[in-house]
C-alpha cells in the first residue's frame, strides 16, 4: 500500500465528501462557463497554426546579423560570439583585407562564412552578449523546423535577410560597397 | 402509427416493437458516440483549455470540433488490429463484445416517455411491456454482468497491467453492488413493485430524490463504480496501470470497449432518472403530452450524462482500497438504514 507521507485532519462535513465534491463541482462549472463566455481569442490556449503568440521584446529567437544604413555586415568576424558560444554552434570564417579595406569605410575584416547550426544552438544569447560591434542579436522568430539536418544550417545570409521584410528592408546577398568611407577619422 | 405501420405492411404492434428496438439500441449508441466529443470538450473548457477542433468536414466546416467523431470513427476502423501473441485469442476477440452487449442491454427495460394511446391500442414507450416480471431487476442483474467483459479483456491479454486493473474492477465491484441494490429496494419498498412504470407512476406527487435522499446518494455514487468512472475507475487508472484492462486494446475493439463505458454512461444516467427523479414525469405538470414526456426524459438523461463528465473531471481517483471501505462501512450501512427507515415508515403508515 501507498506511504502516507502527511495526515491531513479532515472535519466531520469533509468526511461525509458531500460538501467538498459540491465545492469542486462550483468550480469546475465556473471554469467551463468562463470558458463557454469567453470569445475564443481571449482564451488561455494559443491555436497555434491560426494564431501566432506575441513574444516579448526580450524573447530570444532566430538571430539576426544586422547590418549598416546602406547595407554592409556589422560583424567583424572577432569570433567572440563563437567562443562565447557555449554550444559551440556558430561557425566564422574571416574575410580579412579583401579588396574592400578599411579605407572603403570597412573594419578590418568581415565574415566570409558566419554559419550557425540551428540544431545545436540553445539559444542562450551570449553571442549577443559577448559581440563588441552589437552585430548578433536574437529575435522573435521562434518558429524553425526542417525537413532535414542540413537547411537547419543558417548561412550569412540566411541570417541577414531573416527579418528583412519585416523590417522593410531589402533582401541582399552581396556586400554592397559603401558609397562614403564609413568611419573617416579613424583612417 | 398505423399510418406509419401500413406503409410498411406491418401491424402496428409489430411495427411499434421494431421502432423502439432501433430507438432504444440507436439512442444510447448515438448519445454515446456524442458523450465522447462533450467529454473531450467539455474536459477542455473544465481545465481552461479549448479541446478537438481541428477536424474538419469537408476541409471547411469546423463544427466545434464535432467532425472529430467522424475522424475517430476512420482511424478506429482503418488501424492495425493487434493481438498479442500469448493472448488468449478467442476470449480477446470476445471481451469488447461482452462489455458491450451489457451495458446496451440495461436501457431496454427503461421508460423513455408517457404511454402512447392510439386508435385504441396502447404503445408503451419501453422495449420491455410493464408488467414482464422482471422490472428493475432486471438491469441491476445485467449492471454486474459488465464486469464479466472487463475481467475477460484482462485475463485475456496476457498483460500484467490489464491482470492488475481487472483485479481491482472485480474488489470494486463485490464492494458497491450490495449498498447499490439495497437502495433500489427502498425505491421498491415505497413503490410497492418494481416494475419502472410503477414507479415512475408513484414519482407523479414527489420524485424519489427528496424522500430517499440517502438511497439516492448511495444510489448515484455506486453508479460511478458501477460505470468505471472516475472518482473510481481503477480497472483503468491510466496514471498506475498503463490503461489497465484495455492497455492491449487497439483499433475497433479498444473503440467498443471505450463506447461501452459511454453507453453505460447513458444506461446508468437513465437508471438515476427512472429511480429517483421521475423519469418521464414533468414537475408541476399533472398528465404531461407524449412528446413533452419524451423531452423531459431526455433532458434529466442528458443531465444527468453530463454530471458524469463534470463530476470525472472535478474529484480525483480514489484507491480501490478506499473504496472498499468505503463500499462496506459506509454506505452499506447508510443503504441499509436506509432501507430500514423506509420500512418502519410504511410499517407506521400501516
Amino acid at each position: 500500500m501507498a506511504v502516507i507521507v502527511k495526515k491531513v485532519e479532515l472535519t466531520w462535513v469533509d468526511r461525509t465528501y458531500v460538501i467538498p465534491v459540491l465545492q469542486g463541482m462550483a468550480i469546475t462549472m465556473k471554469h467551463f462557463l468562463k470558458q463557454i463566455f469567453t470569445r475564443s481569442r481571449d482564451r488561455f490556449t494559443v491555436q497555434y497554426p491560426d494564431w501566432k503568440r506575441e513574444v516579448g521584446p526580450g524573447y530570444r529567437g532566430l538571430h539576426e546579423l544586422k547590418r549598416f544604413e546602406d547595407g554592409s555586415i556589422k560583424c567583424v568576424a572577432c569570433f567572440m560570439c563563437a567562443e562565447a558560444c557555449p554550444a559551440r554552434c556558430i561557425t566564422i570564417e574571416a574575410d580579412a583585407y579583401g579588396d574592400l579595406n578599411k579605407s572603403q569605410g570597412f573594419d578590418e575584416k568581415r565574415p566570409a562564412v558566419f554559419k550557425i547550426d540551428m540544431l545545436r544552438c540553445i539559444y542562450c544569447g551570449m553571442c549577443e552578449e559577448a559581440c563588441p560591434k552589437d552585430a548578433i542579436w536574437l529575435r522573435g522568430d521562434y518558429e524553425q523546423a526542417s525537413y532535414d539536418r542540413l537547411s537547419m544550417q543558417f548561412g550569412k545570409w540566411d541570417l541577414m535577410n531573416t527579418y528583412a521584410d519585416k523590417d522593410g528592408k531589402a533582401r541582399i546577398t552581396q556586400d554592397p560597397t559603401p558609397s562614403v568611407p564609413r568611419n573617416p577619422t579613424s583612417l | 402509427m398505423e399510418f406509419l405501420a401500413r406503409l410498411l405492411h406491418l401491424q402496428p404492434q409489430t411495427f411499434w416493437m421494431i421502432a423502439k428496438v432501433i430507438i432504444v439500441f440507436a439512442g444510447p449508441l448515438t448519445l454515446a458516440a456524442i458523450l465522447t466529443w462533450v467529454e473531450r470538450r467539455g474536459s477542455a473548457m473544465i481545465q481552461d483549455r479549448i479541446g478537438p477542433n481541428r477536424a474538419l468536414l469537408f476541409g471547411r466546416w469546423r463544427l466545434l470540433g464535432l467532425p472529430q467523431l467522424a475522424a475517430d470513427g476512420i482511424k478506429f476502423f482503418l488501424k492495425e488490429d493487434l493481438v498479442t501473441t500469448d493472448a488468449n485469442k478467442l476470449l480477446f476477440w470476445l471481451a469488447p463484445f461482452m462489455a458491450f452487449v451489457p451495458a446496451m442491454m440495461g436501457f431496454a427495460v427503461i421508460p423513455f416517455g408517457r404511454a402512447l394511446v392510439s386508435g385504441g391500442q396502447t404503445y408503451h414507450m419501453s422495449l420491455l411491456e410493464p408488467g414482464n416480471g422482471m422490472g428493475m431487476l432486471y438491469p441491476l442483474a445485467i449492471g454486474s454482468v459488465a464486469v464479466y467483459g472487463i475481467l475477460t479483456a484482462a485475463w485475456s491479454s496476457n498483460n500484467k497491467w490489464s491482470i492488475l486493473g481487472g483485479m481491482r474492477a472485480s474488489a470494486q465491484m463485490v464492494s458497491y453492488e450490495l449498498a447499490m441494490s439495497l437502495a433500489v429496494v427502498a425505491i421498491f419498498l415505497r413503490t410497492g413493485g418494481y416494475d419502472p412504470h410503477e414507479i415512475i407512476n408513484h414519482q407523479a406527487v414527489i420524485w424519489n430524490v427528496v424522500p430517499q435522499f440517502f438511497g439516492f446518494l448511495v444510489f448515484f455514487v455506486c453508479m460511478f463504480a458501477e460505470t468505471n468512472r472516475l472518482p473510481f475507475d481503477f480497472a483503468e487508472g491510466e496514471s498506475e496501470i498503463v490503461a489497465g484492462f484495455h492497455t492491449e486494446y487497439g483499433s475497433m475493439k479498444f473503440a467498443l470497449l471505450q463506447l461501452s463505458e459511454y453507453v453505460h454512461i447513458v444506461t446508468a444516467a437513465a437508471l438515476i432518472v427512472t429511480l429517483y427523479f421521475g423519469g418521464w414525469q414533468v414537475p408541476f405538470v399533472a398528465a404531461p403530452s407524449v412528446s413533452l414526456s419524451i423531452a423531459a426524459f431526455v433532458l434529466k438523461l442528458v443531465f444527468f450524462c453530463w454530471v458524469f463528465i463534470w463530476i470525472r473531471w472535478t474529484v480525483p481517483r480514489f484507491r480501490f482500497d478506499q473504496l472498499m471501505f468505503m463500499g462496506w462501512k459506509v454506505m452499506l450501512p447508510l443503504s441499509l438504514g436506509n432501507l430500514m427507515v423506509q420500512a418502519f415508515l410504511m410499517y407506521r403508515r400501516g
